[in-house]
């Protein structure tokens, strides 16, 4: 497609590519403005002499520094909440932005924009936007409510590991600096609850689903309709994004066209003109997205709609493709930092691969005797599989091998689904009765759906996790793309189009085959209160220690830092997990490892306790080999040895432990050419005493620290016994249990051992070739060599 | 009838649906569990809960006696009879099995082995040579703590 048939295409890319410079290179507005008025005189310079191809040129580099000029960020203004000198606790008055989400019985996640900071009798104003979550059970609030609610500030605090998500700079982009959190009584409400007439809408409809259909099938319909996913149980959810058809639980062009297509269906088969029509179509369209809220593909969907219709209406040819590009110059204009929000870039993605793609696809199967139908349904998934497969990949790791299949059947129900949905939600406002039996109906098809979507999830290999393609992957597999119209008639476009596919299958499959460096490393990562550590030998295999906290009503930290952590590394495969003990924040967020990767084999101490039934029953099923370890064992991984040193074996494992489960935690010690580490689970005082009393070998290099730096554990002998030069700490910042300890950083301190803690410098990377050892505190980037030659240690 | 052919069609599809919908109502109102079992068909139930332990009155800490270290204890196996000096077991049998010379058939005859752990009893014994106490079989896969204690009485090691 040429730029003569999408103008605005290079346009809306050049704007976006400024978006992204100007937030890259922080350049200064009054520069920006005095580039642009330059360019601006240039093009009308080259306009005066007739130069087109000049001021085009100018015209583009115009829209660069536009995009770089919306992007620059403006300076807080001086009553921002940000700015202000904060009290421990602080009584905020707002207006509620969104619905509250009550993500787990007792937490409520709200979005409030701050009008008021209340100092007893005293009230300022001020402005900002606040996330806040309160604990307990919150009073019913909904969108627009103004409310006041006493809160706790803080920045806001992401797990800082390699490869990880910035949680900070995603709230930034959203607008938001500050978090919060409080008691849900502390909240009081305002005003009454009076929410502006769409969000009424919407919650009407949720009702409404929910009274005439069972549960879960309920969750699943207001996600086809609302995409509303509050609701939607764990697993189905999962299923939906193995099978590669989560797309249509999200709001998009999707909804917008049946909505669109309904309506003009319905009008047309009334007989009403063509062009009265279109309006009800355009008013049911915006009515629509005003509805459901908004999320870049809705915004998307409906710029797009809107385009087309009034093609309509004038009676002109539409253009998809610069309909798209509309789309997208608006909404970046309007909102620029969706520009990195992966709903925006797999939106205009997906959208821009149908468009691009589908007609070559959908010629080359009919030119092989494909039917008709068959051909542009299957053009148009692989098409928009092709396009948003790197954008999956670099923001989820997941590319659904099984997609376009599913998609095949899926969409179709999923249409069906859609469709009978609005139609029942339609006459629902006349009779409830007829609107029941549509509902009924409608239960069968969603039925259909989700036995379609489990069936493709289950599918071994339906889902692969590989690692996060490089820049120049990206850019050489878009460019193959871009030249799939023409492989049929130019044979210099079919070389072209080998090599790019060459070299980012190349660049891609790199990280696999790259030689080692036969450097042993172990990474403690920051995953807030809790333990995770990741050995890796240079051999190869790969041994977990912990999981970090995870569970079903919490963050799970095995699905958002571990398993991203390891599928960049890549791995498929985790040799060895290690459960030092079964507490939440050890063993919690193996669930998602031991269900997401190859684990070879399980150690345990043998102790479940209450609340690890899910990571006991992920255990049981991964078919790992489960061995139970006891103190004298050794085991050799790979060139490492692995010497256990508690617990010692004495207590039957179905009696309750006397000192506490802690006491019980497998501890042992890791010897790799000159390094040694030890690691110690949650041991406290008695453990470390009974270790002592064993003569067991503790003496170590480095020495992960005991229960997060609690005071019941380190005592001065046992740390006299290891003469640990290193400690680590693996705690969450702000720790509820007010880890680590003023006594335990002293006595790590007078026992001469330095100090790393990945609740202030993030994850902890230890790099040793046995001679050398370097510590990485990966917030910071600060890098520390030590020497490990035996002579000197002495 | 002068229906247009879109109008026929879009009321025979509102046909079909009202009929199907007509059809579910009458049925989940007949079977209202198997409608809720259909309804489940793609969950899985909660894994039974573990009990929690039974709290115990713990001797104050230090107070408890401690066993003094002996000199050749380094990273002692925990404190178990050997078998050269373990007292003469009351038992049914009235020798106990020889873990370092009984074959595969004779080991699958104890009680709680099957002839596949006896196998892998039988590697693991070549594996190490031999086994120096019972305890050793302890992390051969199957072979739990509870089977292991039960074990204990049936079972020796000789040179």
């Amino acid at each position: 497609m040429t730029g003569h048939e999408a103008p605005l295409l290079p346009l809306s890319g050049a704007f976006a590519l400024g978006i992204f410079a100007g937030a890259w290179s922080g350049a200064a507005p009054a520069r920006l403005l005095l580039a642009g008025i330059l360019l601006l005189a240039v093009g009308v310079c080259a306009l005066a002499l007739r130069r087109d191809g000049a001021a085009v040129a100018v015209l583009l580099a115009l829209a660069v520094v536009l995009g770089a000029l919306r992007a620059a960020t403006d300076p807080l203004p001086a009553d921002h909440i940000a700015r202000a000198a904060l009290a421990p606790v602080v009584n905020v008055e707002g207006r509620l932005a969104e619905e509250p989400v009550r993500w787990a019985p007792d937490r409520t996640r709200l979005i409030l924009d701050v009008d008021g900071l209340v100092d007893g009798e005293d009230r300022r104003p001020a402005s900002g936007r606040l996330q806040v979550t309160l604990y307990g059970e919150t009073p019913a609030v909904g969108e627009g409510q103004r409310v006041a609610v006493g809160l706790k500030l803080s920045r806001p605090r992401g797990f800082r590991n390699p490869d990880a998500f910035d949680y900070p700079a995603f709230l930034r982009r959203e607008g938001i600096l500050l978090v919060g959190t409080g008691r849900a009584e502390s909240l009081l409400p305002l005003t009454a609850d009076e929410p502006p007439w769409p969000v009424r809408v919407k919650r009407w409809a949720v009702t409404t689903i929910g009274a005439h259909l069972p549960e879960i099938s309920a969750a699943l319909l207001a996600g086809l309709i609302l995409g509303e996913k509050t609701g939607l149980p764990r697993e189905t959810e999962e299923a939906f994004r193995r099978a590669g058809v989560y797309h249509i639980l999200a709001v998009s062009g999707f909804n917008v066209a049946l909505l669109a297509s309904s309506v003009f269906f319905v009008l047309a088969a009334l007989s009403v003109p063509r062009r009265t029509t279109a309006v009800a179509a355009g008013a049911a369209l915006v009515g629509f997205a005003l509805v459901v809220g908004g999320q870049a593909s809705v915004l998307r969907a409906t710029v797009m709609g809107l385009v087309l219709l009034a093609a309509t209406l004038l009676d002109r040819e539409s253009q998809l493709m610069n309909a798209l590009a509309l789309g997208a110059l608006l909404l970046l204009a309007w909102r620029p930092a969706d520009l990195w929000d992966p709903g925006f870039q797999l939106s205009f993605a997906a959208t821009a691969g149908i468009i691009y793609l589908t007609p070559a696809i959908t010629s080359w199967l009919e030119g092989r005797r494909w039917p008709r139908w068959l051909a542009t349904a299957v053009a148009v998934s692989v098409g928009a599989q092709a396009a948003v497969a790197p954008v999956m990949l670099a923001h989820f790791n997941q590319l659904s091998l099984i997609s376009v299949v599913a998609n095949l059947v899926v969409v179709p129900l999923a249409a069906a689904g859609t469709t009978l949905g609005m139609l029942a939600l339609v006459v629902a406002l006349a009779n409830a009765v007829a609107a029941d039996v549509l509902f009924q109906a409608l239960w069968l098809v969603l039925l259909a759906l989700r036995a379609a979507v489990w069936a493709a999830a289950a599918v071994p290999a339906a889902m692969v996790h590989l690692p996060a393609p490089v820049w120049a992957a990206t850019v050489a597999w878009f460019g193959a793309l871009m030249l799939v119209p023409v492989l049929g008639t130019r044979r210099w476009a079919r070389v072209t189009v080998t090599a790019c596919l060459v070299a980012a299958l190349a660049l891609f499959i790199w990280p696999w085959v790259r030689p080692g460096d036969g450097r042993l490393r172990v990474t403690f990562l920051d995953v807030g209160q809790g333990d995770a550590v990741l050995v890796e030998l240079p051999e190869g295999p790969r041994l977990l220690v912990d999981g970090g906290p995870g569970g079903a009503r919490r963050l799970d930290v095995g699905e958002r830092v571990l398993a991203p952590f390891l599928w960049n590394r890549p791995a498929g495969r985790v040799d060895v997990v290690a459960v030092t003990h079964s507490d939440s924040d050890h063993s919690g967020g193996l669930r998602a490892v031991l269900t997401r990767f190859r684990v070879g084999e399980v150690w345990e101490n043998g102790r479940w306790g209450p609340g690890s039934e899910d990571t006991l029953r992920a255990v049981e099923r991964s078919g790992a080999c489960r061995r139970t370890l006891v103190s004298g064992q050794r085991i050799w991984l790979g060139s490492a040895l692995l010497t256990v040193l508690s617990p010692d074996g004495t207590l039957p494992i179905d009696e309750p432990a006397p000192m506490g489960e802690n006491e019980e935690s497998l501890v042992f010690r890791l010897d790799w050419r000159g390094f040694s580490l030890l690691l110690t689970g949650d041991l406290g005082r008695p453990g470390e005493e009974r270790l002592l009393a064993s003569r067991a070998p503790v003496r170590a290099l480095a020495l992960k620290v005991g229960h997060h730096g609690s005071r019941f554990s380190s005592g001065e002998e046992f740390l006299a016994a290891t003469r640990a030069a290193i400690a680590v700490i693996s705690v969450g910042a702000r720790s509820p249990f007010g880890h680590p300890t003023a006594e335990a950083l002293a006595r790590l301190e007078a026992a001469g051992a330095r100090i790393y803690r990945t609740d202030r410098d993030g994850a902890v990377i230890f790099e040793t070739d046995g001679a050398t050892l370097s510590i990485t505190r990966w917030a910071s980037g600060v890098v520390e060599r030590f020497d490990l030659d035996p002579e000197r240690e002495t | 009838m002068s229906y247009s052919r879109p109008q026929l069609k879009l009321l025979l599809v509102l046909a079909a649906v009202l009929l199907a919908g007509l059809g579910v109502r009458e049925w989940r109102a007949g079977f209202p569990n198997a409608a809720e079992r259909l309804e489940r068909f793609d969950r899985e139930d909660p894994p039974p809960p573990i009990p929690p332990a039974p709290r115990v009155r713990v001797a104050p800490r230090w107070a408890a006696p401690r066993p003094e270290p002996t000199a050749s204890a380094r990273l002692v196996q925990p404190q178990r009879p050997r078998a050269s000096a373990a007292p003469p077991i009351p038992s049914a049998d009235p020798r106990p099995l020889d873990l370092n010379r009984a074959s595969a058939d004779e080991i699958s005859r104890l009680p709680g082995v099957g002839p596949s752990l006896a196998r892998r009893i039988i590697e693991e014994r070549d594996r190490r040579g031999r086994f120096e106490s019972p305890d050793g079989l302890r992390g051969i896969l199957g072979m739990g703590p509870k089977k292991l204690a039960a074990l204990r009485e049936y079972v020796t090691v000789g040179e």
